[in-house]
């Protein structure tokens, strides 16, 4: 065990703006170029999960919408959103697209809201030349709040954000060869920290993890999880509790969105975009099926897991229309 | 013989039947088909008017498409096509059309929706799942079908303009078919359409003839394609003018029928047979408001519907809102295919395509869609609003309720959710749905 204390966020985030004059916008789920914020200086808030109970979502959204979408839109109109200066929605799903919607026009809450919309699978010439205008035309959507995209800042913070996915890629190769002495809980609590801290405290933070996480190999059972989000927290506690090791993930809101790719362009809208178009397999991308059951098995293959646990948002359509073909193959 | 002679003399002789059987053999069975039918006429409620005559030729078209299908394959190359994706790029390559979704509303609307999708949850499908999807894959895992066979497609063609479920549900396909998936991607509209989500469009129409002429071993003719471009716009328009008929007191038609009568336009766009039928639907309607029949008899309040059709409780339905003295003349849905398919545009047809396709109800924010309800409440008079809440279609439920509080707000017009599914009647609970219907016949009465 190593000896994390997560910050306070609502402490960290006040202290952004307050100190370091940043923007704070809230992030739904899941594909967005953060290196572009960043270099704006926007800190993303991502919002998956906030600990709240649904009440007041109810009077907007149908019993049969996803939890991810329902507590997003129970923070806002519960005002905890409050310290965000805008919102950015990700064209996820058709909850998420609908939401966006919901958000912008009819809730009055004030702030700007943003948009990106980018392509889906299968690709073609066309989709890497219409991914680059994306990123150009969320550049120009929050000029007006936040100022013009620096290019020279783009690529300082493409590279922090290269640094970010290489000390996470030697994490989960120790974790995948036992040789991390972190529990399960506490590795997620610190991976899901990048859901809103800056990189210039994130890259330390992680360092150090993974200085202090370094142990000897061990010989645990191992599983790997897939979906989008390691939930319930209990369910972490019971794998450190039985001792079996999550040996690798397949998660959206970790490894596939974090393992970003080394490239080797040099015009930082083409970094991105080779990125993107290169990042593992996603179901929000609308990666064909064999691509991500090939992925999986590479990766059960590769920390010898014993199983898979599938960890699933009730009602998300894009992952429950894979599982069938996971759970066979 | 080598195989490659095997197969030109198998598919030889599959055009060969399959012509026969387009020609001769489904033209027959219909005429037989037809003649049995009169022998055994379906009784209807006293509250409707009298049926449509053209009824019986829409049956015959729609039968005879699926008939046909079972000998397209291997006869002609047959692409699996989503409801909202531009199939006009198919026609010039000869593609025989099939769109599943056509196929699940007609298990739906005949009460097969549990027995064939329970194959496809036995295969691990959630029932959370989208139920045309469920039915499609259950389809795929027993076979089983109402309408007999269904093609093998060569092809899965797909446009996430309606919603991405078609995306992830084609993506499933491909993986058991092991054919080629085209998707035509369509930013979605947030706000104003955009000239590079239009470039983004047109790139992929062009991107995708390569393939399209690979698969279907047709070269593409941008003339032909441009006749077909014409005669699904004037099919369109036609449609269109069908719906504008309901504007007329008593309207001459239930949107119940016009659930029906939308079949050609989804299913056989682009190609003479659907220009031909809307005209001809179109006469009757003129003639029937001509001589003020009325689709129910004693039209006493007009409504509009929000949403697919609830397709296994359609004839209830009209049934019970005819007996209310209560008529739909509108529906978001039905008006869906002529809201934009009028922008095609012959002599652009790449640019116009993309628009068209783009600007489609389901691929824009909440408030076009606000706008487009409360202009069809005014123009076709509408008195009340009944939202049907699909369980199985995202796109189209999420931000009903806020489209509902507004509408009633501005309008002052009563308005009902019903919560219920497409084609899944267990997502349907009867009391519930009857429970918040009477009251809103005493709100529409009062």
């Amino acid at each position: 065990m190593t000896d994390f204390h997560p910050p306070s966020r609502k402490e960290y985030l006040l202290r952004q703006k307050e100190v370091y004059g940043r923007h704070l916008l809230g992030v739904f789920p899941a594909q967005y170029p953060r290196e572009i914020l960043w270099a704006m200086n926007v800190l993303p808030v991502e919002i998956w999960d906030p600990p709240l109970e649904s009440s007041q979502a109810s009077a907007h959204l149908q019993p049969y919408i996803c939890s991810i979408v329902k507590l997003g839109l129970e923070l806002i109109i519960q005002g905890k959103g409050d310290i965000l200066d805008g919102f950015l929605f990700p064209h996820t799903c058709d909850s998420i697209q609908n939401l966006s919607s919901i958000v912008n026009d009819y809730l009055e809450v004030k702030k700007p809201c943003y948009f990106f919309y980018h392509p889906k699978a299968p690709y073609r010439e066309s989709s890497h030349r219409f991914y680059i205008e994306q990123l150009r035309d969320l550049a120009a959507q929050l000029e007006d709040q936040v100022g013009a995209l620096d290019y020279p800042r783009l690529n300082q913070c493409i590279d922090k954000g290269e640094k970010v996915a290489s000390i996470m890629r030697e994490l989960y190769s120790l974790r995948a060869r036992g040789e991390l002495g972190a529990s399960n809980f506490e590795f997620y609590q610190v991976i899901r920290q990048a859901e809103f801290l800056h990189p210039d405290d994130f890259i330390p933070l992680l360092e150090r993890f993974l200085k202090d996480s370094r142990n000897t190999a061990t010989s645990q059972e191992s599983v790997i999880l897939s979906g989008v989000l390691p939930n319930p927290p209990e369910i972490l506690n019971l794998l450190d509790e039985l001792k079996i090791r999550v040996g690798d993930d397949d998660l959206l809101a970790c490894s596939r969105r974090h393992f970003v790719p080394y490239t080797q362009a040099k015009d930082p809208l083409e970094t991105l975009a080779e990125r993107y178009f290169r990042m593992p397999p996603c179901t929000t991308r609308n990666s064909p099926i064999r691509e991500r059951m090939v992925n999986l098995l590479d990766k059960v293959e590769g920390c010898n897991a014993k199983g898979v646990i599938f960890c699933m948002v009730k009602f998300c359509e894009p992952e429950l229309f894979d599982l069938p073909h996971l759970i066979e193959e | 013989m080598g195989d490659d002679t095997v197969g030109k003399a198998m598919s030889l002789s599959r055009k060969i039947r399959y012509h026969f059987m387009k020609d001769m053999g489904v033209p027959g069975l219909m005429r037989f088909s037809a003649a049995r039918k009169k022998r055994h006429t379906r009784k209807q409620s006293l509250s409707l008017g009298p049926p449509l005559t053209c009824n019986s030729r829409l049956k015959e078209i729609m039968a005879t498409h699926y008939l046909l299908s079972r000998y397209a394959e291997g006869a002609k190359p047959v692409a699996w096509v989503t409801s909202g994706a531009p199939v006009e790029i198919l026609r010039p390559f000869g593609f025989y059309t099939f769109y599943p979704e056509n196929h699940a509303a007609l298990c739906g609307a005949q009460k097969l929706g549990p027995e064939i999708f329970a194959e496809a949850e036995e295969h691990g499908y959630h029932q959370d799942l989208c139920s045309y999807a469920r039915i499609d894959l259950g389809h795929y895992f027993s076979g089983k079908t109402p309408v007999g066979q269904l093609p093998k497609p060569d092809l899965l063609f797909a446009s996430n303009n309606i919603c991405q479920t078609v995306v992830y549900w084609y993506r499933a396909l491909a993986e058991y078919w092991k054919i080629p998936l085209i998707l035509f991607d369509t930013p979605y509209n947030f706000g104003e359409i955009k000239e590079g989500d239009i470039r983004y469009m047109v790139r992929q129409l062009e991107e995708m003839i390569p393939l399209l002429e690979q698969i279907s071993k047709r070269r593409f003719h941008h003339r032909r394609f441009q006749e077909i471009i014409r005669i699904a716009k004037e099919a369109s328009v036609t449609w269109g003018e069908v719906l504008s008929t309901m504007k007329a007191r008593p309207s001459p038609m239930t949107i119940f029928d016009a659930f029906n009568h939308l079949a050609p336009i989804v299913s056989l766009r682009g190609l003479p047979a659907a220009l031909e039928y809307y005209r001809a639907l179109l006469d009757e309607l003129h003639e029937r408001v001509a001589q003020g029949i009325g689709a129910i008899r004693d039209e006493r309040k007009r409504l509009m519907w929000d949403n697919i059709a609830i397709w296994y409780k359609v004839r209830d339905f009209s049934n019970l809102f005819a007996e209310h003295g209560m008529n739909f003349v509108s529906a978001t849905y039905t008006y869906a295919w002529t809201e934009t398919i009028g922008l095609l545009d012959e002599s652009k047809p790449f640019e116009s395509m993309a628009k068209a396709y783009s600007l489609v109800v389901l691929n824009n924010n909440l408030n076009h869609r606000l706008k487009l309800m409360e202009d069809l409440i005014r123009e076709f008079q509408v008195d009340g609003l009944v939202i049907h809440s699909a369980r199985s279609c995202k796109p189209y439920s999420v931000g009903q309720y806020d489209l509902k509080r507004l509408l009633v707000e501005r309008l002052k017009i009563p308005a009902v959710i019903i919560e219920a599914d497409i084609t899944d009647s267990r997502a349907y609970s009867e009391e519930q749905a009857m429970v918040r219907l009477e009251a809103f016949f005493e709100a529409l009465e009062g």
